[in-house]
């Protein structure tokens, strides 16, 4: 759950009272953005992408102008722009206006967990502005703090010591990221990163800092973030419509991670367990349609509910089912098969599928489960293979790529025959 | 701010050698010990230490105990509370839902000084929460494991703290030996060890680090803890993307290390472990990387390229391990710490081509036998007839029956209300019992089973159900009072056949009763007392019925045959009944659909709804050989238990509509859940019985359960709506409500309703009473809020009927009454018409011509709409108390005293 750039970013810093670029969003009208050209002189148009998009590749995708027809012209361009990194895509969705913000310094800041010191910790730099990774080591602070306490002004204010930052700045940053503290812990933030936060001279020609760009994360195991009250709208695009239906069975009571690895994937593997999820989703490659963890021990509801799901978006695209986990400690395995078994019943009422299906598990109540699976493929007229834990899992991976290539060649057919399709 | 711990961590660290991270020392208290996960793992870890376990909280549960079969664990209401009645121990377990976690962290650190470690199961564990555990743990120096961990195992000690590592039987997998174990996946910990024994190496110390954002004990601490433990060889360490847990260590025995995840270097978001999504420098290659310095390699270990030193190799595959550690350790000089067992290739337990040609050589693995116990499981399974379902508590819970809160819509064996609606009574009642339809000949069958017995003349259940007619009883407890009569020994020798025939064709591998079998062999086995079952001294016209009934039907039956043989050609109603019920039922068995139980059961089940729907009927209508003046003969050989039933509430066989619409209606009716009172009513009969001896439950008791918690708000409330609809067509002169074109405004008549309760309605809320009289079976808890409401199901039963071309009056008068109301003002928007509805317009449709022409009374109205109600009640409730009877547990539908409260 992320959001990047002003226009929701300055609601969450006016919570705390925390100074930001003044922003129009998409529906600001000509005579608004004509004002805020007169305010500020130059206004910054840039696209809006939902969830996480970072600066790497937005090279281009911002818009500096100084009149009015210009900056209608560059809405017109970032509207509905492309962003392209690597392999991921974004296409924007409306664009804000931000004034520009004089200022002779730009800072860094960002809150986030670190694995390496173990405690929240507040990384900054006053040679802010760019990518923080290009950044030689000796130009950034990374400063730990007790979570209990909170983020200080000492901590500020030594660390930009310690970097030699011009005077003029400490004060007024060692007065105000504090606050940013406030917003990270009281709304359940997994990080929050403010670049460029820019250092503007007020009308007493004092230094205030003014955030520039906002990029935060939320844990969704915390619901803090709800008390923000934004539209769920802005979290969408994290979740397709399939992560979305599987989410709101998410419970403390079982696992129900899902990730769409190719929507045009032909095995549809359900995966107990972290680990499997990593070695199974690894092995399977692009072959696979969802990458899942459903362990945990979920009861036979949630399983059912879970099983429904992934079979009616992915079944009917797939030449191979694969229910693959190690041995469990602690998942029944008749509970968990029992309820995959009843929504691939139900599932073939209405949409009988060619399938191979290949499993490989163990752990509680396994040969009652196995079996239950069974006497289901066995009505449904299914081809099946199953695996024991005493299988390597990879080699079961193996096994179920070799179904899919025979599938992929005409084996698809000779099933769809054998079942009278 | 933390403790001074181990001296070379900037942080606390208590535990410094593997041999004191589970120790037969630690005492251990579990936090939310009674909660599901625990419930079922505790007993196993407890059992597995040695009795390690002082004691567990559980708030408003104190004075219970968890039992194990090492004895009994106390409960207490706090951490406090067990401290004060004196127990010790150094370790806290934390089983607690997410939101709790922090929260059993500070009361166990604040109320016990000697804590040294806690070991957190919960997954989802907030991040917030996890900085603030780490914190307090920190600073009163406390080791922490997890969260969404599995916790400790120590194979040299036999104790295992926390969660499930090794399952539910540790000895299998936990195995003594010389390496330490250390995995972010709980369920690779017992991969992992399991995989190692093929290799010939056992474990000492296992941990389970979680995979959160957090790990507090990470791999920095546990090679410091390797270092110090003279046990441990060497080490398996399994890790995944995201953080740098990994990186900077010191690592100084010989280690295989396995990385997983270079995909996830795809994700935008977790998937799996919360802690596996990894910035730029933390993902799986670059761990890779890390680890390959350590060890001094230049790739990764493949049993093709088997690249390692003698510090070490880095894997991919987890399967990999067992073989790149013996070859760590042969550089090392060592060898393996014991033979080893079994191997890692691919073992097919099942298999099944499905009449499929031509499935290539490399998909066609050979079924191998399943390493033991699994193997002799295999065997017992395919030798066992019939479902075994393991036993839990049912309370508020079924294995029956649910219902979609959303839809509104109940199932029962997964078959939606709304589509048991278009099957016919006999059909939904095997259905109930068997988990699925009869065919056609099965319910034929069923219908002669239930009809042979619906005439109950001078039988002390009519007798009974008499008096308590005539006592002034409402429906349900006439029933009831016949139902009680129908105890076990009113069967006569039917449990004994069927349990007779399942012994004896259990393993004839027939799969269904038309099979072809000869039973010569079985009929000469047959002993003189087994002979002496199928046959009876006394007057048994009712098996008269059925034969004659049988020989016009015709049906082809395995076990029919049997009976009547067995009998000597004169087999008595008793084996014939067992003879009927194991024909329909034994396909369903032998899918391991129903259990053996069930079977055997079957013949008292159909008794019992003989009983209810013949006792329905007052006894002035039953003669020896009649039933409301139909032919017991006839009923039984050529009437559907549908017409019967409905004959029984209307006095008169339906035609062809007016079934149909029975049917709908009796389907409707059939469950809400195992949340409704009825439900719980069976339930609590079979519970308080004590299903866990199946043998001891008295059904028909289960059935009074069911019935006597039905009343005049449950089940006779229907007759509201009835009533309701009698007062607007009173005077209307309606003759023939399916009649489309019946001449009445109906407009006219909603509209001066809607008019006169909008008057009503102010009057009472100007005198302030909000609690006036609701107009019956119009709108509807959920289904509100849209400018125009609809009801699911009550649009399902209306298409369903336009279909069938079948009009109902009152169904139009209602569908009026709602715009009405809207168009009056007396609503803000147009409500639904509810179900209940639906069910009020279809019985009073099949009643009115009967009522107009003086036949019937509003109180035989009233009797008729309640009477629909626990027929069609009894479909779902019969479910129910099978279900319970197979899988539920001894008074397991008892509320905890704690739960209940004084509101006096």
């Amino acid at each position: 759950m992320q959001l990047t750039g002003l226009l929701w970013g300055s609601k969450l810093l006016d919570r705390v009272e925390f100074p930001h670029s003044e922003v129009l969003g998409p529906e600001a009208s000509p005579d608004e953005i004509k004002a805020l050209l007169k305010k500020c002189g130059t206004v910054f148009i840039k696209p809006i992408f939902k969830g996480g998009v970072g600066k790497k590749g937005k090279s281009g995708l911002i818009g500096r102008v100084s009149d009015l027809t210009a900056a209608l012209s560059e809405k017109e361009r970032l509207y509905f722009v492309e962003h392209i990194h690597g392999t991921t895509r974004a296409k924007a969705d409306g664009v804000t206006f931000e004034g520009a913000v004089p200022a002779e310094h730009e800072v860094y800041f960002s809150i986030s967990d670190s694995t390496i010191f173990r405690a929240p910790t507040m990384t900054i730099t006053h040679h802010g502005g760019v990518d923080i990774e290009e950044l030689p080591k000796d130009k950034i602070a990374e400063v730990p703090f007790d979570p209990l306490t909170g983020l200080k002004s000492f901590h500020v204010s030594n660390a930009l010591e310690d970097l030699g930052a011009p005077a003029e700045i400490i004060s007024p940053l060692v007065q105000n990221l504090p606050k940013l503290w406030t917003l990270f812990n009281n709304y359940g933030m997994s990080t929050l990163e403010i670049n460029p936060l820019r250092m503007m001279p007020n009308k007493r020609g004092r230094l205030v800092p003014v955030a520039c760009d906002f990029k935060g994360s939320f844990d969704i195991d915390n619901p803090a973030w709800k008390r923000l009250d934004l539209p769920s709208h802005l979290f969408a695009s994290d979740y397709s419509e399939f992560e979305q239906e599987i989410n709101q069975l998410r419970t403390y009571q079982g696992q129900s991670d899902v990730f769409i690895m190719n929507e045009k994937g032909t095995i549809t593997a359900p995966t107990f367990g972290g680990g499997a999820n990593a070695l199974v989703t690894e092995l399977l490659g692009d072959r696979a349609t969802i990458s899942s963890d459903f362990g945990g021990n979920p009861p036979y509801a949630k399983m059912n509910d879970i099983a429904r799901i992934v079979f009616k978006y992915w079944l009917n695209q797939s030449n191979v089912l694969f229910i693959i986990g190690g041995k469990a400690n602690n998942t029944d395995i008749y509970e968990t098969f029992r309820a995959m078994a009843d929504a691939l019943k139900d599932h073939f009422k209405t949409s009988p599928t060619p399938l191979f299906v290949v499993i490989g598990r163990g752990g509680p109540n396994l040969i009652q489960g196995l079996s239950a699976m069974r006497d289901t493929l066995d009505g449904l007229k299914l081809p099946y293979r199953i695996f024991g834990h005493d299988s390597a899992m990879s080699e079961v991976v193996n096994f179920a790529k070799r179904a899919d290539d025979w599938m992929s060649s005409g084996g698809s057919e000779k099933v769809r025959e054998a079942m009278g399709l | 701010m933390h403790k001074e711990g181990v001296s070379k961590f900037p942080w606390y660290v208590g535990v410094n050698s593997l041999k004191e991270m589970a120790t037969r020392e630690d005492r251990v208290c579990v936090l939310n010990i009674l909660g599901t996960e625990s419930r079922s793992v505790t007993p196993v870890s407890h059992t597995y230490s040695g009795g390690n376990i002082v004691f567990g909280t559980g708030p408003g549960r104190g004075g219970q105990v968890l039992e194990t079969p090492s004895g009994d664990i106390p409960v207490y209401n706090s951490i406090r509370e067990g401290i004060k009645a004196g127990h010790k121990f150094n370790t806290a377990v934390i089983y607690l839902p997410p939101s709790g976690v922090k929260d059993g962290v500070a009361e166990a650190v604040r109320h016990n000084p000697d804590l040294t470690k806690i070991v957190i199961l919960t997954e989802k564990v907030s991040l917030n929460d996890a900085r603030i555990i780490r914190a307090i743990c920190q600073a009163n120096g406390v080791d922490v494991f997890g969260a969404n961990c599995l916790g400790l195992a120590d194979s040299w000690n036999k104790v295992r703290i926390g969660g499930a590592l090794g399952g539910s039987k540790p000895d299998e997998s936990l195995v003594k030996g010389s390496v330490a174990l250390f995995s972010n996946s709980g369920n690779f910990t017992t991969t992992i060890a399991v995989y190692l024994l093929t290799g010939g190496w056992g474990t000492t110390t296992s941990i389970s680090s979680g995979k959160d954002v957090y790990i507090h004990y990470g791999p920095k601490e546990f090679f410091n803890a390797l270092d110090n433990d003279d046990r441990s060889r060497a080490a398996v360490v399994y890790a995944e993307p995201g953080g740098y847990y990994e990186s900077e260590l010191e690592i100084n025995k010989p280690t295989v290390a396995c990385v997983v995840g270079r995909w996830k270097a795809k994700l935008t978001k977790a998937c799996g472990h919360a802690g596996s999504l990894a910035g730029t420098g933390d993902d799986a290659k670059a761990k890779e990387g890390w680890f390959m310095d350590y060890f001094g390699v230049d790739d990764i270990y493949t049993p093709e390229n088997p690249v390692c030193s003698a510090k070490g190799a880095v894997v991919t595959n987890i399967a990999h391990i067992p073989e790149a550690l013996t070859a760590v350790m042969a550089l090392n000089d060592a060898t393996p710490d014991f033979e080893p067992e079994g191997t890692l290739a691919l073992k097919c337990w099942f298999s099944s081509d499905a009449g499929i040609t031509g499935i290539p050589d490399d998909l066609n693995p050979p079924v191998v036998r399943a390493v033991s116990p699994y193997g002799e499981q295999i065997e017992a399974l395919s030798r066992q007839i019939g479902a075994h379902f393991p036993r839990e508590r049912l309370k508020d819970a079924s294995g029956a029956s649910m219902m979609d809160p959303k839809t509104q819509v109940t199932k029962i064996h997964n078959i939606s209300i709304l589509d048991a609606s278009k099957r016919s009574l006999e059909e939904n009642l095997v259905m109930s019992l068997l988990r699925g339809y009869p065919c056609k000949t099965g319910a034929a069958l069923a219908n002669i089973a239930f009809n042979a017995f619906v005439n109950h003349s001078s039988a002390p259940a009519l007798a009974a159900a008499e008096a308590s007619r005539e006592a002034g009883n409402s429906p349900n407890t006439v029933a009831t009072s016949a139902v009680c009569i129908a105890g076990n020994k009113s069967l006569g020798t039917a449990p004994e056949v069927s349990a007779l025939l399942l012994e004896l064709f259990g393993g004839s591998g027939i799969k269904k009763a038309s099979d072809k079998f000869d039973f010569s062999a079985l009929l000469k086995g047959l002993s003189a007392d087994d002979n002496k079952l199928f046959t009876t001294d006394e007057d048994d016209p009712a098996a008269q019925n059925i034969t004659a009934a049988l020989d016009a039907l015709g049906a082809e039956s395995v076990f029919i045959d049997f009976v009547r043989e067995a009998a000597g050609g004169a087999p008595s109603s008793a084996a014939l009944l067992s003879g009927i019920w194991t024909t329909i039922a034994w396909e369903s068995l032998i899918k391991k659909r129903i259990s053996k139980t069930t079977i055997k059961n079957l013949p008292w089940y159909s008794r019992i709804f003989s009983t209810i729907v013949g006792c329905s009927v007052s006894a002035n209508k039953q003669a020896a050989d009649t039933f409301c003046g139909i032919p017991v003969l006839e009923l039984t050989k050529e009437w559907s238990f549908t017409e019967t039933a409905f004959m029984a509430i209307v006095g008169r066989r339906p035609d062809e509509k007016e079934l149909f619409e029975f049917s709908t209606l009796l389907g409707l009716i059939i469950s809400n859940g195992p949340g409704t009172i009825s439900a719980q009513g069976s339930k609590g009969a079979v519970s308080s019985d004590g299903p866990e001896d199946p043998d001891r439950v008295q059904i028909n008791k289960a059935f009074a359960g069911f019935m006597t918690h039905t009343g005049f708000a449950h089940g006779g409330n229907g007759y509201e709506a009835i009533a309701f609809l009698m007062d607007m067509f009173r005077d209307s002169g309606l003759t023939d409500p399916s009649d489309k074109n019946h001449d009445i405004d109906l407009k006219a008549i909603s509209d001066k309703y809607a008019q006169w309760y909008g008057d009503f309605k102010a009057e009472q809320k100007a005198v302030g009473n909000l609690q006036y009289k609701k107009i019956p079976c119009v709108n509807h808890p959920i289904f509100k809020g849209k400018p125009v409401n609809y009801d699911p199901r009550e649009r399902f039963i209306t298409k369903l009927f336009e279909e069938k071309g079948i009009y109902n009056v009152f169904k139009d008068f209602y569908s009026g009454l709602v715009q009405s109301l809207f168009d009056t003002g007396v609503s803000k928007n147009v409500y639904c018409v509810n179900v209940d509805a639906v069910i009020a317009v279809i019985l009073l449709k099949i009643v009115w011509a009967d009522y107009q022409a003086g036949d019937i009374s509003d109180t035989d109205i009233e009797t008729a709409a309640f009477t629909t109600f626990l027929f069609g009640r009894m479909i779902g409730c019969a479910a129910e108390i099978d279900d319970h009877i197979n899988r539920g547990k001894n008074m397991d539908t008892r509320t905890a005293a704690s739960k209940c409260s004084y509101v006096g």
